[in-house]
């Protein structure tokens, strides 16, 4: 299987996307980025981004159900797909075996 | 606060830009953004945001993920499709050829008419003011004979001295000028005597119309009397060099005079409806004083220009008041006495814009042409274009079997259909690309011989040449794409399953390609018949007896201008010439056949009538050989008989005389005498062209009243013709050595009325050679096919002993058929449209069946001959080669 590079951004909402499982859509990424990381995103840039995750294959989306604060909009929720998933977990093995090989920053860390 | 909505406008531009699967989950999460907004920031803000939010989604990755929108052709497959369409072409090559040179020609022609069509658009719009500048012209009742549907004469001659009174009495009117071209004159310098033709013009001329001025002052021009302004060629001519100011040329107009040369000024290009070689002061036009005081006398083209923005109601009030201010005494006394209907006005002056009096078809000027003949031409390229189009759609199907097999692989490897079409088109449009580009060439090819046929300068500048590639271009994406449309969809529509299984039969399916054929032989047959009709009627023309002889015959102009002299350089002439072995006879007459004609009207016994009138010497029936009906010839010692008359049939028809002989013409209207003592009556012959009736003539010798003989006829002795011209030049430079010898041949004078119509025929035979040419290349590439298509039957046929007869037969069979039925359509149609060609002509022959037999005949014999190549290649092969591989 080719090896599949993320860009920030792209790795950022891969991760949304997990954290908020059940309620993964566009808006719902922009607030919890917000409260989390006191990051403002916008709209069009995260819909995009979804949108070349999906053609990446790493998330999927599907329609929810009519709602009634947004207009009566449904909402386009995103979940990751397995292949999503494997690449989270390389991307967090990778990372980890890299900070292990940076003894000085760990120290100077403690 | 529940009620404020988002901005919906911006809304539904988001939703038509954005794919339609993407949009509710986008917009969805925008609203809710915006409800949140306007909980914590308010309303305004809130709106704002949410426009600006939206307008973010405005980017490729949305855009572009409207795919089914975008990529139209596949670029992928292009250069397959390139591929492919070239080793088609080298494929089938002759068939490729045929297509191409067929559509070239076509598309050949189309340039031509377009270039033609821009000339004739382009006429007289390079002078600045052109749009200001208007020509005066007359419409008058015609008292004389008015005709029920027609009662009004116009013409552009109206009285020489409107063009000054217009200037001072119109305030509209800034400037004016008359223009009298083609007077002849004798013009020399030293030994340079040649007959020029020079204009006669106000200085205004110069302000209103753009010609540039090469030398000279151009306000100070012609502001004296004896001024000449001339053209580069005319200098070169006279002075060898164009540095000429100040220099003098001796110009004789009723008396020699020493003229000035004031100025060099550009020759008027082909597109100017104002032609002239040397302009001089209308001052010394002959007869100018007498012309300027006379309201009763129409012979001068007059010119004005308008300020700007003015108002073209009021000057036509102003010229009206000038017809009453100047006519109105002798109109109101006309009106009287010729009992004009109430509510007819008897004369008024309309105004035509310069700009279109090339194309003015009521008043014809020098060059000035009909814009019908523009659509016969375009009609004509049109055909031809067409019938190249009908080529390509029948051969591409009817070749489209040995493609089937392409398209089923095609479409079984996952081609759509729409994928084909494209294909194909993108096919049919390269071919149209290599015919544009050998159509070009062609165009440039043709060029010289289609300026003769339709007596034009076509050239070539920049933007020209970009418009005649974008033409092309334009032609070859048309044409491809219509052409291309039919097989594209035709092709495309085979099944797979079908073809490729092998029960296909490779057999042309010729149900649809019979009517394009037929009707491309129509198109044809139509122009065959067309041509046969014009060249026979040509044929009649330039043939019919006239009534008298014109062969033989020199017309040399005497140049000694419009009195006693001339009569008496013709009578010299005669006595010279009597001593040379050469020439049979010589006459004089005032105006030689072609040369135009003198009319008079007059009144007897209370009915108005008119005749043509020709002053003519004794010798003039005789050199000629006009047939006398009745009486005798003017005598030749006749001192008497210059006040008789001989008159032609015609007019003893008019009169209704019983007895001519013992009659009198009062043509002069003299209430003193009878008039005119009828001496003779000649057979009528046709003193005008063929498209007008013989009507009421007679000859004179009165020189006061008629005329003078203006025109020499030299008759030459057969077998004496090639060195003739040489002789009498070098008799005339005895006679009068300062006067240049000019001469025509009468019969070319003759032929030459028909100019115009020997053009025409030209451009239809030209067109009928194509148009066939093009049928013949598509007839003979479906002959082939359905040859080939056929050579397992023709082999088992002779197999059983079928003879070549018999198979050479049945191939042709059916294309003969086909011509057949293309002439019948073809046949009414043309004798529809022949018809109205003919009645320009008085005399004309009658469309009868021997026509439609001859057109259809050669259209048959054509066709055969073209089919035949394969029929008889396919009778005469072994049926051993033909069957072995079954």
């Amino acid at each position: 299987m080719n090896k599949t590079y993320l860009g920030e951004f792209e790795e950022l909402m891969l991760t949304m996307v997990g954290i908020l499982k059940e309620e993964a859509y566009g808006n719902a990424i922009v607030k919890e980025v917000q409260d989390q990381l006191d990051r403002s995103l916008n709209l069009s840039a995260v819909h995009v981004t979804l949108y070349r995750l999906e053609d990446k294959g790493l998330v999927k989306s599907f329609m929810g159900g009519a709602t009634q604060e947004r207009g009566g909009r449904r909402k386009r929720y995103f979940e990751l797909t397995s292949a999503g998933i494997s690449v989270l977990q390389s991307l967090q093995e990778q990372r980890l075996k890299l900070w292990k090989m940076l003894p000085e920053l760990k120290m100077a860390g403690i | 606060m529940k009620d404020v909505r988002p901005p919906q406008r911006i809304t539904r531009f988001l939703e038509n830009i954005c794919p339609e699967y993407l949009f509710e989950g986008i917009i969805g999460d925008l609203e809710e953004q915006f409800y949140d907004d306007l909980e914590t920031l308010g309303e305004k803000k809130a709106k704002r945001r949410y426009w600006w939010n939206t307008l973010r989604f405005v980017r490729p990755e949305i855009l572009l993920r409207n795919n089914s929108n975008f990529s139209i052709i596949n670029t992928i497959m292009i250069s397959n499709y390139i591929k492919t369409a070239g080793r088609n072409m080298a494929k089938r090559k002759m068939f490729s050829f045929i297509n191409a040179f067929g559509l070239s020609i076509g598309i050949a022609f189309c340039i031509l008419i377009f270039l033609y069509i821009k000339d004739e658009k382009s006429f007289d719009k390079f002078h600045a003011n052109s749009h200001k500048i208007y020509r005066v012209e007359e419409k008058a009742y015609d008292f004389w004979d008015p005709e029920p549907d027609k009662p009004y004469n116009y013409s552009a001659y109206i009285q020489t001295g409107l063009g000054p009174v217009l200037k001072e009495e119109v305030p509209q009117v800034q400037f004016a000028t008359r223009f009298n071209g083609g007077g002849n004159a004798i013009v020399a310098n030293g030994e340079k005597v040649f007959t020029e033709q020079l204009a006669y013009i106000d200085p205004d001329f110069f302000k209103m119309f753009s010609f540039e001025t090469l030398a000279g002052n151009v306000d100070q021009f012609l502001s004296e009397k004896y001024q000449v302004v001339l053209t580069p060629k005319i200098a070169e001519k006279y002075f060898d060099s164009q540095d000429v100011l100040g220099k003098t040329l001796k110009i004789d107009i009723q008396g020699e005079n020493e003229f000035a040369v004031v100025g060099i000024i550009t020759s008027p290009p082909a597109n100017s409806s104002l032609q002239f070689d040397m302009l001089v002061s209308q001052t010394v036009r002959p007869y100018y004083d007498k012309n300027v005081e006379s309201w009763q006398n129409f012979n001068t083209p007059t010119f004005i220009q308008l300020v700007d923005n003015a108002d073209v109601v009021a000057v036509n009030e102003s010229l009206a008041k000038i017809v009453d201010k100047y006519m109105g005494d002798v109109l109101a006394r006309n009106v009287k006495e010729y009992s004009i209907p109430e509510g007819i006005k008897p004369f008024e002056y309309q105004l035509t814009g310069f700009q279109d009096i090339h194309l003015d078809t009521q008043i014809t000027w020098t060059k000035s042409s009909d814009p019908k003949y523009a659509m016969i031409l375009g009609g004509i390229a049109f055909l031809i274009l067409l019938i190249a189009c009908i080529n390509y759609i029948s051969l591409s199907l009817t070749a489209s079997a040995a493609r089937q097999t392409e398209v089923g692989v095609r479409k079984s490897v996952g081609a759509q259909r729409g994928q084909l079409i494209n294909q194909f088109a993108f096919e049919s449009v390269i071919l149209a690309f290599l015919s544009m580009v050998i159509g070009i060439i062609l165009m440039f090819i043709f060029l010289p011989a289609f300026n003769e046929f339709t007596n034009k300068e076509l050239s070539f500048d920049a933007i020209t040449i970009m418009q005649v590639f974008g033409i092309g271009i334009g032609l070859a994406v048309v044409v491809g794409l219509i052409s291309g449309f039919y097989p594209a969809f035709y092709l495309s529509a085979a099944k797979p399953s079908q073809v490729l299984k092998g029960g296909f039969t490779t057999k042309m399916k010729a149900g649809f390609t019979k009517p394009l054929v037929v009707l491309q032989f129509a198109l044809s047959a139509f122009l065959i018949i067309s041509s046969v009709i014009m060249y026979q009627q040509m044929e009649y023309v330039t043939t019919k007896d006239l009534g008298y002889d014109q062969e033989q015959v020199v017309v040399v102009p005497t140049q000694m201008g419009w009195n006693e002299e001339s009569n008496k350089a013709v009578e010299r002439m005669r006595t010279r010439l009597a001593q040379e072995s050469f020439v049979s006879g010589v006459a004089g007459t005032s105006l030689s056949f072609n040369q135009g004609y003198s009319r008079y009207g007059y009144e007897i016994d209370n009915e108005y009538r008119s005749a043509y009138v020709f002053a003519v010497d004794p010798q003039y029936i005789e050199v000629l050989d006009i047939e006398m009906a009745e009486g005798r010839n003017f005598l030749t010692d006749g001192v008497n008989d210059s006040t008789d008359i001989i008159v032609n049939e015609a007019l003893v028809a008019d009169m209704g005389w019983e007895n001519p002989l013992e009659e009198h013409l009062n043509w002069r209207e003299d209430s003193a005498s009878l008039g005119s003592k009828i001496v003779g009556v000649v057979k009528d012959y046709h003193f005008l062209s063929l498209e007008r009736t013989i009507e009421p003539m007679f000859l004179s010798m009165d020189k006061e009243q008629v005329g003078y003989l203006q025109q020499m006829l030299i008759k030459i002795k057969p077998g004496e013709l090639p060195n003739a011209v040489d002789k009498l030049q070098a008799v005339w430079n005895e006679l009068s050595p300062d006067k240049p010898f000019d001469y025509t041949f009468m019969d070319e004078d003759i032929a030459r009325q028909y100019a115009s119509y020997e053009r025409w025929m030209s451009i239809m035979g030209l067109a009928t050679l194509f148009a066939i040419l093009i049928s013949c290349l598509g007839l003979f590439g479906l002959a082939g096919i359905n040859a080939i298509n056929r050579t397992k039957e023709m082999g088992i046929r002779k197999v059983f002993g079928a003879e070549v007869m018999n198979i050479f037969v049945l191939l042709n069979r059916q294309y003969i058929w086909l011509a057949m039925i293309a002439f019948v359509i073809a046949s009414p149609l043309s004798w529809y449209a022949m018809n109205m060609w003919l009645e320009d002509f008085e005399y004309g022959i009658e469309i009868s069946w021997p026509i439609f037999a001859i057109s259809m005949g050669l259209g048959l014999l054509i066709a055969l001959v073209t089919v035949s190549y394969h029929a008889v290649k396919s009778a005469y092969l072994s049926p051993a080669e033909t069957l072995k591989y079954e």
